[in-house]
């Protein structure tokens, strides 16, 4: 579905990625794990379309798509959920979501915006309220809402735990877990906190200084112990 | 009392041409968080574009009509050859930009027109409506400019809260970043403030022309009134620049009929300086929404 090749990405003299090989299966939850800097969200960020690469490749869907912009990266199905306030405090809950397939034909859009209302019902309550109302956790599924609008095949959610009682997040990555098995989605996880990451996930990456030092079965990364350890600190 | 009244009638109709003034400032802001300086050159040389229409045609509604499109493609053309260029290096540079921009309009259009005021006839009588047993300071001509401005301010209240692409607008204006990643072209949706903001001003243009002359210098004034109005409603809001453009009408009114018309550009600063001392976010913004 979703894979780089080589990816590097450096801003000035810093080497944020070299040479980054990842592959993400539809149907299933792939978590992206490490300490901070190890370059998770310039990974996501450069997925996206917000930053360019310096080498490699970016494939999606079989089709290259390092260096296209954000705003045509999203319409061929690849969304993501960027770190922290990635909602508009300004506008309304239903206008959040609105925006994020505002390109798509209405009848279409319908279709999703109950598809995110069934997954998290909170927000058809608060559908006309400020989004800058909502608590946290509401926010966070407004986020991943606004992202589903737009009927994405890859989901990418960078740091959703970021803030958050670790209760809430475990609800929000499960009902996205459950998604992904169900409609067949994508989803690329980056996480700091590799326990709740790990248990919501197939795949296991750990990533370090911009290099995957360690990938394999969500168990297998969590049961090793010396991983743990060094690159993960718990 | 009586002159308080009629003071007070007579401000609204040039407040609500401060107003449109006030609503161009903000749309630029609002899609570009900036003030642009040259709106009323700009707004003053689409007049001109009118004014030249209105003799050969004698058709009013035309030359508004015109005006509209060329205030668009001006506002497009001045984003495109001076903003856009300066603003990504240097955003203080960007807003001094603009000056250049309006002193240059108002040179290529005393070039053009010439530099004598000249009169533009209004469509409909502009003296004052009998009623009463007395003359009031309201003529047909300042209904038909208050009917204008509720009207436009109507419509862009309704095309920013209700349609697909005011909502694109507004959220490329508070988040750029989330707005391109759903989808949002932001670019385009900045042009479309720049083009929309110079409609605005180029019919605040042609509506204010008929109640003095048009000279290339004769908007001036406005633009002190307008970005006092901007400023005070919080620079963000479109409700608050019609508000407060409609109160700098009044004020200034109030001002030229008790003491001397003058005063009423140093009485619009002195409340411009007491509105950034006591509320800085002014009286419509929300925190953070502007800084000065």
């Amino acid at each position: 579905m979703l894979e780089t090749v080589d990816l590097c990405v450096s801003f000035g003299a810093v080497k944020a990625l070299s040479g980054m090989n990842l592959t993400v299966p539809r149907g299933e939850v792939t978590a992206v794990i490490g300490a901070n800097g190890a370059g998770k969200s310039t990974l996501m960020r450069t997925l996206a379309g917000l930053v360019t690469p310096q080498s490699g490749q970016v494939l999606f869907d079989g089709k290259s798509i390092a260096g296209n912009k954000p705003e045509d990266i999203v319409r061929t199905g690849l969304a993501l959920v960027p770190e922290g306030r990635s909602t508009i405090p300004e506008l309304t809950v239903e206008e959040n979501l609105r925006l994020g397939g505002l390109w798509r034909d209405r009848s279409e859009r319908g279709a999703s915006k109950n598809l995110v209302f069934d997954l998290f019902p909170i927000l058809g309550e608060r559908a006309s309220m400020r989004a800058d109302t909502l608590s946290g956790g509401e926010r966070q599924q407004l986020a991943i809402g606004r992202a589903l609008m737009s009927d994405p095949k890859c989901l990418l959610l960078d740091e959703p735990s970021l803030g958050l009682a670790p209760l809430i997040v475990t609800q929000i990555l499960e009902l996205v877990s459950r998604l992904a098995k169900e409609t067949n989605l994508a989803v690329l996880l980056v996480e700091q906190n590799a326990v709740t990451a790990l248990r919501v996930a197939t795949t296991g990456v750990v990533l370090n200084l911009g290099e995957v030092v360690k990938s394999g079965s969500a168990y297998e990364i969590s049961s090793d112990e010396e991983l743990r350890h060094a690159y993960l600190g718990y | 009392m009586t002159n308080f009244i009629d003071y007070l009638l007579g401000g609204f109709s040039n407040g609500a041409v401060i107003a449109l003034m006030a609503l161009a400032l903000v749309l630029v802001w609002r899609s570009t968080r900036m003030v642009n300086f040259a709106q009323v050159g700009q707004a003053m040389f689409t007049t001109y574009v009118a004014l030249t229409i209105q003799q050969s045609t004698g058709n009013w509604l035309l030359a508004l009509v015109v005006a509209i499109g060329a205030g668009a493609i001006l506002g497009v053309i001045v984003f495109f050859l001076v903003i856009r260029p300066v603003k990504n290096s240097d955003s203080t540079g960007a807003i001094i930009a603009t000056f250049g921009v309006l002193i240059a309009l108002q040179a290529g259009a005393g070039m053009i027109w010439g530099g004598d005021p000249q009169g533009f006839i209004p469509p409909v009588d502009n003296a004052g409506l009998e009623f009463a047993g007395r003359i009031w300071p309201i003529s047909p001509y300042d209904i038909l400019v208050l009917s204008a401005t509720a009207a436009l301010v109507i419509g862009l209240t309704l095309l920013f809260t209700k349609t697909s692409l005011g909502l694109s607008m507004r959220a490329s204006a508070f988040n750029p970043e989330v707005a391109r990643l759903s989808g949002v072209r932001v670019n385009r949706m900045l042009i479309s403030g720049w083009a929309i903001a110079g409609a605005t001003g180029a019919i605040g243009g042609v509506l204010i022309a008929p109640a003095s002359t048009i000279s290339p210098n004769s908007f001036d004034i406005l633009l002190v009134f307008a970005f006092t109005a901007a400023v005070i409603g919080g620079l963000d809001s479109l409700i608050g620049a019609v508000t407060f453009g409609i109160g700098t009408g009044l004020v200034i009114s109030l001002v030229s009929g008790y003491s001397d018309s003058g005063n009423a550009a140093i009485v619009a600063l002195v409340l411009l300086a007491l509105n950034l001392l006591l509320k800085p976010d002014g009286v419509f913004g929300h925190h953070g929404a502007r800084s000065v």
